[in-house]
């Protein structure tokens, strides 16, 4: 990674040509859509968190949540799977279409919603059981218990996570034994094992050391040729780094959302300017 | 140097030593409590000498008695006056010594109090013999002679005492063998046939109930109750050959008055010569009496013999009680915790729970015999044992009801502890199998049960402690002081949940304050008291071990 701490004040807190990233010209109106966000206002009892969000999520591709803490970043990630839907208080108004389905229609399989919507957390929780049996654990769930079938998808979704070379050899092991960036990938692996359409990580680095770190985002920009990531992040030489779009969020309004590019050289709004450079947050 | 009280107040001593001081008490009354009754109680085995005391009376005569010494206190010189003693003025307290005589069937009393400042000899002699019978206590005295029916075998006068000791046991051990093969056929085979007529005759019972007089199935009874009328006659008869000849036998002795006793060898379980024993002798005798006190059957209105029997059944009851009180008092907890919607009725809830602990145990056994036995017992007899009406199958005390009652008196601690292991469980976690589309129930049975299942070891562990030491509900739901037989063996269905049990508090409270001979009976409450508290601490390190089991699985998720 280039070396962020220059002493001279540079214009933007995130050099993003040195960033190495491809200039290629993304519009976000030319993308498929994936998830698609219709004024969505959600209250934590009388206090309202989010105040009507209006947004399109591109399919495979990287989309990064940017903003201080308490924005309501994590809170809009968490409605896309109805993790919301766990905390008693909470009450949502509005639309999340996903493939033009609005997965708060009173028909929707909460269950089956979360299996197409994969989250991973902030810090890694895997379950205190073999490696193996967590990444088979969505699968087990889903009433699979052929022992072909999960040894494959195991190794797949281990593959996928980068993490099969590390731990072929000890499959049966305790998934708690396992370093926190391993488990992280763990998580992944978990999460990728079910086959989900989109992969929502809370700030999935932010427990991590850097080269777990590192790892971690060398996998996001495998697996978003599969699925739709969205990412949380509160690292934003991350956020530059592995997404394609970005959408800054403050005191629970969407400031700005477009290409991670223009965000971060060029963005159309003050706020985002002032927080990319550093002056608060 | 000099310190002052408030910076020693200050730096903390203080609380360090009233802390270690608590902590040092606590040692201190644990290890006393069980080295008292360990001593007073394991001490009762170990073969104590004999001694010849020459003593005066209370009316002044001059006595000669044979006993092992069995205590010795101090009493105050009034008390002995007013008895009717004379003491010398000057003397504020005399020691006395209990001593174990024996011979309860000559004498009448088989101990006796003697003023230490009365006796005026006391020896040791050898060839003094104890003899262990299965009525009547001890025997202390002189071996006189053997007989086999009215013909002498061997005497002291002509042969000397080593042959005759010798002859005797070899005669002892033949009888006990012959009464071993005597008490398997009579608790085994013979047993095990009165239950099949029992069952028969339920059987008939049963169809008769239901208006069924097919003949077959009649027949069929009549040619199985014949067949196992033939076997006991069979077996009948080979008893009555082996009484005979369990009765040959005969052991004359003398006591030390010079009263002979003749004494079946039947009726002897141990004879032995304290006097002449060495020190490893003593030792494989000591062996042996533990171990008969562990494996065998009380005898002697449970003052003599072993306590099998009460541990098998305290085991079993805490056991049964486990399993009964482990799901229940989860599905508890995982509903209140989990489910129930938090607010002020499940505050009620909780406050209910926690109050039951408080309440009297008796209480619970008045109503574990109100409701468990008499309407639910009462009503399963009538719907499902009508044909052994009108005695009651389970509308009786049994293990069953004792297990129950002490489940529902121990359920309050397992919700109590399960509770606390679900609130531990990071919500990071149940998120992570939320996520993955798990339902609310698959993520409890899946993941969360298993984490919490240290903590419910817990609630358990904490339950044994306290069921196994209860007695006063178990009294009204199941516990006798002799049961005839172990609610497991080896007639179908093989576990007897209806039979009544014995147990080591209940044998405690028996044997200690409604035995009939309490100088016998002591050492043995010491010991049963000794034994319980080992038998708890196996179960509860038991239970330890498979907490801590789970715990090491799960541990890196603890902090």
């Amino acid at each position: 990674m280039t070396d962020q701490t220059t002493n001279e004040v540079p214009t933007h807190a995130v050099d993003i040509s040195a960033l190495g990233r491809t200039n290629e010209d993304r519009q976000l109106a030319n993308e498929e859509i994936c998830l698609e966000v219709k004024n969505l206002q959600l209250y934590y009892g009388e206090k309202r968190a989010l105040h009507g969000i209006d947004m399109h999520i591109p399919k495979n591709r990287v989309t990064a949540f940017i903003g201080p803490s308490g924005c309501g970043k994590s809170t809009l990630l968490r409605c896309f799977n109805r993790m919301n839907d766990l905390v008693d208080t909470c009450k949502i108004e509005g639309q999340i279409l996903l493939e033009n389905e609005n997965i708060y229609d009173r028909t929707v399989d909460v269950t089956e919603l979360r299996r197409r919507v994969g989250m991973v957390f902030q810090k890694p929780n895997p379950f205190p059981k073999s490696i193996y049996e967590n990444v088979a654990y969505g699968l087990r769930i889903q009433g699979i218990n052929n022992k072909r079938t999960l040894d494959e998808v195991v190794e797949q979704s281990l593959r996928g996570a980068a993490l099969w070379d590390e731990v072929k050899d000890r499959l049966h092991d305790s998934a708690l034994g396992m370093s926190g960036g391993q488990q992280q990938r763990l998580v992944i692996a978990r999460t990728i094992a079910v086959k989900p359409d989109v992969l929502l990580l809370d700030e999935p680095a932010s427990a991590l050391d850097p080269i777990s770190t590192l790892k971690i985002e060398e996998l996001i920009n495998e697996l978003k040729s599969e699925y739709t990531i969205v990412i949380v992040t509160h690292n934003m030489q991350q956020a530059a780094r592995v997404s394609d779009y970005t959408a800054f969020m403050y005191m629970g309004d969407m400031i700005e959302f477009g290409d991670t590019n223009q965000i971060f050289t060029n963005p159309n709004q003050k706020q985002t300017e002032d927080y990319i450079t550093g002056r608060y947050g | 140097m000099n310190i002052s009280v408030k910076d020693w107040y200050k730096s903390g001593s203080p609380w360090i030593w009233l802390n270690a001081g608590a902590v040092a008490l606590c040692v201190i009354m644990v290890v006393g409590l069980l080295g008292l009754i360990a001593v007073k109680g394991l001490g009762h085995f170990w073969p104590s000498t004999l001694y010849v005391t020459e003593y005066q009376n209370r009316s002044g005569d001059q006595k000669t008695i044979l006993g092992e010494i069995a205590d010795s206190e101090l009493v105050s010189a009034t008390q002995l006056k007013s008895a009717g003693y004379q003491v010398p003025a000057d003397i504020e307290y005399i020691e006395r010594d209990l001593l174990k005589v024996g011979n309860r069937d000559v004498s009448g009393q088989d101990f006796l109090w003697v003023l230490s400042t009365s006796i005026s000899k006391q020896t040791a002699p050898e060839n003094l013999i104890a003899v262990e019978r299965r009525e009547w206590g001890n025997f202390y005295g002189n071996l006189v002679s053997v007989k086999e029916g009215d013909k002498v075998v061997a005497s002291v006068a002509n042969g000397g005492f080593e042959s005759t000791w010798a002859a005797l046991q070899e005669r002892i051990e033949r009888a006990l063998a012959i009464q071993e093969e005597i008490h398997g056929i009579e608790k085994g085979d013979i047993g095990s046939i009165n239950y099949g007529l029992e069952r028969l005759r339920l059987k008939e019972r049963g169809l008769e109930l239901q208006g069924d007089s097919d003949p077959i199935k009649l027949q069929s009874i009549a040619e199985e109750r014949a067949g196992l009328n033939a076997e006991y006659e069979v077996l009948k008869d080979q008893l009555n050959g082996l009484y005979s000849q369990v009765q040959r036998d005969q052991l004359l002795a003398k006591t030390i008055d010079g009263n002979e006793v003749s004494m079946s060898l039947s009726k002897v379980v141990l004879a032995y010569a304290p006097n002449d024993m060495g020190f490893f002798d003593k030792i494989s005798h000591y062996i042996g009496k533990l171990g008969e006190f562990l494996l065998d059957d009380p005898r002697e209105a449970n003052t003599e013999g072993g306590i099998f029997p009460a541990i098998f059944g305290t085991v079993m009851m805490v056991l049964l009680m486990s399993i009964m009180v482990t799901p229940f008092g989860v599905i508890a907890a995982v509903y209140l915790r989990e489910y129930a919607k938090q607010g002020a009725v499940t505050q009620v809830i909780r406050i209910a729970v926690n109050n039951l602990a408080g309440v009297p145990s008796i209480v619970y056994g008045v109503f574990g015999l109100g409701f468990f036995i008499y309407f639910l017992g009462g009503n399963i007899d009538q719907l499902f044992y009508p044909e052994a009406l009108p005695a009651p199958t389970f509308g009786t005390p049994g293990l069953l009801w004792a297990s129950l009652t002490l489940a529902i008196l121990t359920v309050p601690v397992v919700i109590v502890a399960t509770e606390e292991g679900l609130s531990r469980i990071p919500r990071s976690v149940r998120e992570g199998s939320l996520a993955l589309g798990a339902t609310k129930f698959e993520t409890l049975w899946r993941v969360v049960l298993p984490m919490s299942s240290p903590a419910i070891m817990t609630g358990v562990i904490l339950a044994i402690a306290r069921a196994a030491g209860e007695v006063a509900p178990l009294m009204l739901v199941g516990v006798v002081k002799l049961a005839p037989s172990l609610p497991l063996d080896w007639n179908y269905p093989f576990i007897h949940l209806d039979r009544k049990f014995m147990h080591l508090g209940f044998h405690i409270y028996d044997v200690g304050f409604q035995s009939p001979n309490v100088e016998a009976a002591r050492p043995l409450v010491y010991a049963t008291a000794f034994l319980l508290v080992l038998v708890i601490a196996v179960l509860n390190l038991a239970a330890v071990g498979i907490r801590n089991g789970l715990r090491e699985k799960y541990k890196s998720l603890e902090h």
